[in-house]
């Protein structure tokens, strides 16, 4: 999945260079319009800079397991809101709110989710500024 | 010899609580701090959507006419992207830079930070490990012909009680080919990171800032924007940080190397991820090659 940053205020480079884009963020590729929920198995949490991914294992309609992968903000950003590193572990059943991939491909913005335990993933969007979990 | 160790003594012991007194004087904004309506959503754009930021903002610059037409003009481009986005065309961008600079770092920007407040200096210090000085001896701005714009400029500053009084002048772009006189102000918002040119100010604009803390989580910036070239008359803005709850520690963004982590933490365990298929850098000459000779990058 093309590498993305957050910062709208980036890009201003290229709006007054080229004329064309205030957001340096790459998020055409989400379809901002749509909004799908998955479930499955975490495969792996990847705390990654500049971006944090969870891959998931989700079965198709066929019942085939398919890994998807869902970007996240920044480590910096989640940890502001009491995300860490072990947050999410290979095995967690999860169920997560995206906005998919333009290209249809197994992707998506993560939004929000719902954890192991039942419970919303931290971040959910409320009007405080995040619950530890 | 023993009252030569006791003056000594006594000597160490003055100067150091010489020095605290001066640093009991100083505040305590220890902590980490956000700008409210600025916070970043988990899901890499912002906790407020545009209007709301707009709103809270309630940014009325005063530009002049000129300025305000070129900004409606850019504006109007930035909505035409939004509609590409929208109809699910890929036109947005991408840039290696966490470089947002003054004042952007202080009104808009999702990085939180850290003020270090000294008797001769206070440091902000951003997740984005940007640093500004400000600079309290009793200095003045640096001489005419020993400055040149920077993106967080030449900041001196003095203290009125618990008031930080800020005076930043010598102000540019951190992007790229802006020219000088092109310093954009925006508004960012919602979970795509839409933003808004709101004003842009010249080479000539000045800024005095009254940094105080309000209660013991929230810190407020009073900031005036000079600038006689685009702007009809002072502009007043006032942002409200507010302490990081969850996070009691600075923790940087990655902005080097393009920002791409070569050792990820996955699954709560340091791993190394191959080398990209695609070498940013050269590769380092052979201790046996021609001299001057460079490997390609592949």
């Amino acid at each position: 999945m093309k590498r993305v940053l957050s910062y709208a205020l980036i890009a201003i480079a290229a709006l007054l260079t080229a004329g064309s884009a205030l957001a340096h963020h790459s998020f055409a590729m989400f379809d901002q319009s749509k909004t799908v929920t998955i479930q499955g198995t975490v495969k792996d949490f990847r705390w990654t800079n500049p971006h944090v991914f969870i891959q998931i294992m989700v079965k198709n309609d066929a019942g085939v397991e398919q890994e998807w992968s869902i970007e996240m903000t920044s480590p910096e950003h989640l940890a502001r809101v009491g995300w860490k590193p072990v947050t999410l572990r290979p095995g967690d059943k999860i169920t997560l709110n995206i906005h998919p991939m333009h290209d249809g491909s197994n992707g998506g913005q993560y939004l929000s989710g719902i954890g192991p335990d039942g419970q919303p993933l931290i971040g959910a969007p409320t009007p405080s500024q995040g619950q530890a979990k | 010899m023993i009252s030569g160790r006791l003056a000594f003594t006594s000597a160490i012991l003055l100067c150091c609580a010489a020095s605290l007194a001066a640093q009991t004087r100083m505040p305590d904004w220890s902590g980490q701090w956000e700008i409210v309506g600025a916070a970043p959503s988990v899901s890499g754009g912002f906790k407020d959507s545009l209007d709301q930021v707009l709103k809270e903002m309630q940014w009325s610059p005063p530009n002049k006419p000129e300025v305000q037409a070129r900004v409606n003009v850019i504006d109007a481009e930035e909505r035409k992207r939004i509609e590409a986005i929208q109809r699910g065309e890929d036109v947005a961008v991408t840039g290696p830079t966490c470089t947002f600079g003054f004042p952007m770092i202080m009104i808009d920007s999702p990085l939180m930070f850290e003020i270090v407040p000294t008797p001769k200096e206070t440091a902000l210090i951003f997740s984005g490990r940007e640093v500004r000085h400000v600079y309290t001896d009793g200095r003045a701005h640096t001489p005419k012909d020993e400055l040149w714009p920077t993106p967080w400029g030449d900041s001196i500053g003095h203290w009125e009680g618990e008031t930080l009084v800020t005076d930043t002048i010598a102000v540019k772009s951190p992007f790229p080919d802006t020219g000088p006189d092109f310093l954009p102000i925006l508004a960012a918002g919602g979970e795509a990171g839409q933003a808004q040119l709101v004003s842009y100010l010249s080479s000539q604009a000045h800024f005095v800032e009254r940094i105080r803390m309000v209660d013991r989580d929230h810190l407020e910036d009073q900031m005036t924007i000079i600038d006689p070239v685009n702007l009809t008359a002072p502009w007043h803005l006032t942002r409200t940080y507010r302490r990081v709850a969850n996070l009691h520690r600075m923790v940087y963004e990655s902005c080097e190397g393009d920002g791409e982590d070569r050792n990820p933490i996955v699954n709560g365990h340091y791993t190394i991820r191959p080398p990209r298929s695609r070498a940013t850098f050269p590769t380092p000459v052979p201790a046996d090659a021609p001299a001057g000779q460079a490997t390609a990058p592949k």
